[in-house]
């Protein structure tokens, strides 16, 4: 019994570390863009997608850890360019546009991809002892690539020029503006590490997942609630929430089932947004 | 003469900073009173506490002998506090007519769900005459969101008399305006005075010299000077506030309206 | 004028249409349209309690699902386990949606924005999983498969839905009494509230009207009207799913009604006819319809905000007054600035 709880968790830890690199895209395009981005599940799946297209055609998984970030950050400069930029005057509207962002983004890959659900194995076999369980070696490195790209984007967000400035547009895009800050350049720029982070989640989670079409849309709910109990605009609130979250309803699940623990941290969410809308860690970290 | 507004230390804090600072004052019916000060100085946000917009940190609010502390936006607004905003604001996609309409409509209790509102005589005459008193029978149909800035301010002043307020509160109501509208809109508040109890806050010295009969100087959420048209202009306190303050925005008041 | 003019006709003649469908339908098409056309009149309801809430009252809510599967699972569990007779199940399931939406909306509607948006997703998530867990009672995803009551009586009279041609009537009979409801709603002084909080919520409780009231009124009339359309859904399916709780199927609504043209009446009406018009037409030969969903959907946000209904009124007024063109520009250009 404790191996599995110890299991369930070690496996929730690790998807929380994954989905606070989604859900940190999610948060700095709501905090700059003021855009709820419901297709930002879906860039996650892409990400998935991409990665078995690599191994596909090169026969190797680790370039997947380079190009499909890369191609998400296209993809996402290209999509704020051609659909978020025009719509931003409809601010309320725009919910609606990421909503059929999504829907296209969906049925292309089951066009293109199709709809039967594939496996990526993983590139390192085999097992480890740890805390006194056989634990997969990948999943030890999918922790420690996520805790990477963690650490890597608050560093690019504390100490680069474009860092800098993305905090300042997030924090006062007006006063940003004026300063001469080139804010459609950050919007562009905001979209792409979005959709970079996301895809680069989905790489380091598809071969503990599977490659599918509709893989982003149960990670949608999830990466929301990280966002809005961490703190809207609260970054490290939001990795906190992500992981907590995960290794929480792993825990529950080690003892009811995984629709008992989804429910369990969507009734939480609520709480949190009747209650607390600023988030659960506010003053703990700016 | 009996006070209409009355607030005994009444307080706001943000966070460290004090906007109202233990206000005590009595307002008497029956004069036009004006609020002026410098930038910052809490006098919209004494606007806001007075009508429910936020709440207070401590203290206590009379309106004509009833404690009104702690009510929401509507209650106070129903007992006859109406108020207008500093950024004139109407319904934009709603007509002129529809503004007036439903600006009254909203005083009484009962909203009927299915009748249809045209059907309601009473309140259609009213919002006619109301119209004919602020020669704007012309506009009626126009959308709210497309008239002149002088034009909404002038509805603003519609909307206000059509909900037949006890006291009316004015947040900077010429800011803004040209000369031509602003006469007009003084000529407009000194003929509601007549009837209706009226505080104004308001930045154009000329005006508020020009129609008010007891002003109150704010600095720093406190009162520093409380009088006549002429105690306030030979007041050495007053002019030492006013001088070297640099006209900005608001900031702390914008942020608290946010 | 013309615009009048233009819309009393063409209402008229829709309403002809309409009644005329089970006969001119088989005729220049086939019997499947009469169907397709059914689901049309009941999904339009659907994107009618959308409409409400962001056209009239200015809330964004992805959550209608929950109570269209309320409605849905009312008529479905009030049949198939409480053996309910006709009029009873429906009325259980639209008391059960609107219970529902009086329950989240007192939390619900204290939020506004974006966080509307997101608390009315996790509220119809929560529901979409119970549901999916409560399989002995809601089947999950599998659903509960119903037989209807045999025949209900109006009166002293006894018809049954199996009659294809009945229940059309039927289902077109409460599209006809929602949307009058929906007429009569828009133009009471109710409906002028509700507008004006649309417009501006702090001034509108500096007038007197309690927002938060009124907003809770606006959510449950919507739950009201999602309600019915998911009672009717399920007599027409007979058939009772929880994917049908799923925000996806709130998403459509909300695609439905914003393309037609929000804050207008028969916007949603506009929206869902064309959706489900490709999707049936296209459906057959392609599977990828949702793709044309989705771009149309971006296209008419980037377009045309007010949605088709809003297009098309634009285009008659600049028939009917050439003149005001440039002020109409200068109008939409002041608009697009925040």
């Amino acid at each position: 019994m404790m191996d599995t709880i110890l299991l369930l968790a070690l496996n929730g830890l690790i998807w929380g570390l994954i989905i606070a690199l989604i859900a940190l895209g999610l948060s700095i395009i709501f905090g700059l863009l003021d855009i709820i981005n419901v297709a930002h599940g879906d860039f996650f799946m892409v990400g998935t997608v991409l990665t078995w297209y690599v191994l596909q055609e090169t026969g190797l998984f680790w370039p997947a850890f380079i190009l499909v970030p890369v191609i998400g950050f296209v993809l996402g400069a290209l999509i704020q360019r051609s659909i978020i930029q025009p719509i931003r005057n409809a601010a309320a509207l725009s919910i609606v546009a990421t909503f059929g962002l999504s829907l296209i983004l969906q049925e292309l890959v089951r066009m293109i991809f199709g709809a039967t659900p594939r496996r990526i194995l993983p590139p390192i076999q085999g097992t480890i002892p740890i805390f006194g369980i056989e634990y997969e070696i990948y999943r030890i490195l999918a922790a420690a690539l996520s805790v990477a790209a963690l650490i890597a984007f608050f560093l690019f967000l504390q100490y680069t020029k474009i860092g800098t400035w993305m905090r300042a547009v997030r924090h006062d895009r007006e006063t940003a503006i004026a300063m001469g800050i080139p804010a459609q350049r950050i919007f562009i720029l905001t979209f792409g590490i979005g959709f970079a982070l996301a895809a680069f989640g989905g790489v380091v989670a598809a071969p503990i997942t599977t490659v599918d079409f509709r893989g982003g849309v149960d990670l949608l709910p999830f990466c929301f609630m990280a966002v809005i109990i961490g703190g809207l605009g609260n970054l490290p609130g939001t990795a906190a929430a992500a992981i907590l979250l995960a290794l929480l309803e792993g825990v529950i699940q080690s003892f009811a089932d995984p629709t008992v623990a989804r429910i369990s941290s969507l009734v939480l969410m609520s709480a949190v947004l009747m209650l607390r809308p600023q988030g659960l860690f506010r003053g703990l970290a700016k | 003469m009996s006070a209409i507004l009355r607030t005994e230390n009444l307080t706001k804090k943000f966070g460290g900073l004090i906007a109202v600072d233990n206000f005590t004052l009595s307002l008497e019916s029956g004069r036009l009173h004006a609020i002026i000060g410098p930038n910052g100085a809490g006098k919209t946000t004494f606007f806001n506490l007075v009508s429910g917009i936020l709440p207070l940190t401590s203290g206590k609010v009379f309106f004509g002998g009833r404690e009104i502390t702690g009510l929401k936006p509507h209650e106070i607004s129903r007992l006859g506090i109406k108020r207008t905003l500093q950024i004139k604001s109407v319904f934009p996609q709603m007509t002129v007519a529809e503004n007036l309409w439903v600006t009254r409509q909203a005083s009484q209790g009962f909203l009927h769900p299915f009748r249809a509102a045209t059907r309601d005589t009473q309140t259609r005459e009213r919002v006619d005459q109301t119209l004919e008193q602020i020669g704007m029978t012309a506009l009626a149909d126009r959308t709210a969101g497309t008239l002149s800035y002088g034009d909404v301010a002038l509805l603003e002043i519609g909307m206000a008399l059509i909900s037949e307020p006890k006291l009316l509160l004015l947040d900077e109501p010429t800011c803004g305006m040209s000369p031509a509208e602003t006469e007009r809109a003084v000529a407009k508040i000194k003929e509601l005075a007549r009837s209706i109890d009226i505080i104004i806050i308001e930045h154009d010295m000329e005006v508020v010299f020009g129609i008010a009969s007891d002003i109150i100087v704010m600095t720093q959420g406190a009162i520093l000077a409380r009088g006549t048209p002429q105690e306030i202009s030979n007041d050495e306190r007053v002019r030492e506030a006013y001088l070297g303050r640099p006209e900005d925005e608001d900031y702390v008041e914008e942020a608290a309206h946010a | 004028m013309i615009r009048t003019f233009v819309e009393r006709f063409l209402l008229v003649a829709f309403a002809a249409f309409l009644v005329s469908v089970p006969w001119v339908v088989p005729v220049i098409a086939n019997k499947f349209w009469v169907s397709v056309i059914a689901e049309i009149l009941i999904w339009s309801i659907f994107a009618a309690s959308v409409n409400l809430l962001f056209g009239y009252v200015g809330l964004l809510s992805f959550g209608q699902a929950l109570f269209f599967g309320f409605g849905m699972y009312g008529v479905g569990i009030g049949i198939d386990q409480l053996h309910l007779s006709f009029w009873s199940a429906f009325a259980f399931g639209v008391s059960a949606a609107m219970a529902m939406a009086l329950i989240t909306g007192i939390f619900a509607v204290r939020l506004t924005w974006h966080y509307f948006a997101i608390i009315t997703i996790v509220f119809s998530l929560i529901f979409y999983f119970l549901a999916v867990r409560l399989k002995p009672l809601t089947g999950g995803d599998d659903g509960i498969n119903f037989s209807l009551p045999p025949v209900f009586s109006f009166g002293a009279t006894r018809y049954s839905l199996t009659d294809q041609t009945f229940q059309y009537f039927f289902i077109l009979a409460i599209f006809a009494i929602c949307f009058y409801l929906m007429y009569l709603v828009t133009r009471s002084p109710l409906g002028r509230a509700f507008l004006a909080i649309r417009e501006n919520d702090l001034r509108a409780s500096l007038i007197g009207l309690n927002v938060y009231v009124l907003r809770l009124i606006a959510f449950v009339m919507a739950g009201f009207l999602a309600g019915v359309s998911g009672a009717l859904f399920a007599f027409f399916g007979r058939y009772a799913s929880a994917t049908y709780m799923f925000y996806h199927v709130s998403g459509d609504g909300v695609v439905w009604a914003i393309v037609g043209g929000a804050g207008t009446l028969f916007g949603p009406v506009v929206g869902t006819t064309l959706f489900i018009f490709i999707r049936e037409l296209v459906s057959t030969h392609w599977e990828h319809h949702s793709l044309i969903v989705g771009v149309m959907a971006i296209l008419v946000v980037m377009l045309a905000p007010k949605g088709l209904v809003g297009l098309w009124r634009e285009g008659l007024s600049r028939i009917g007054e050439q003149k005001t063109s440039s002020e109409l520009n200068a109008k939409a250009r002041l608009r697009s600035q925040p």
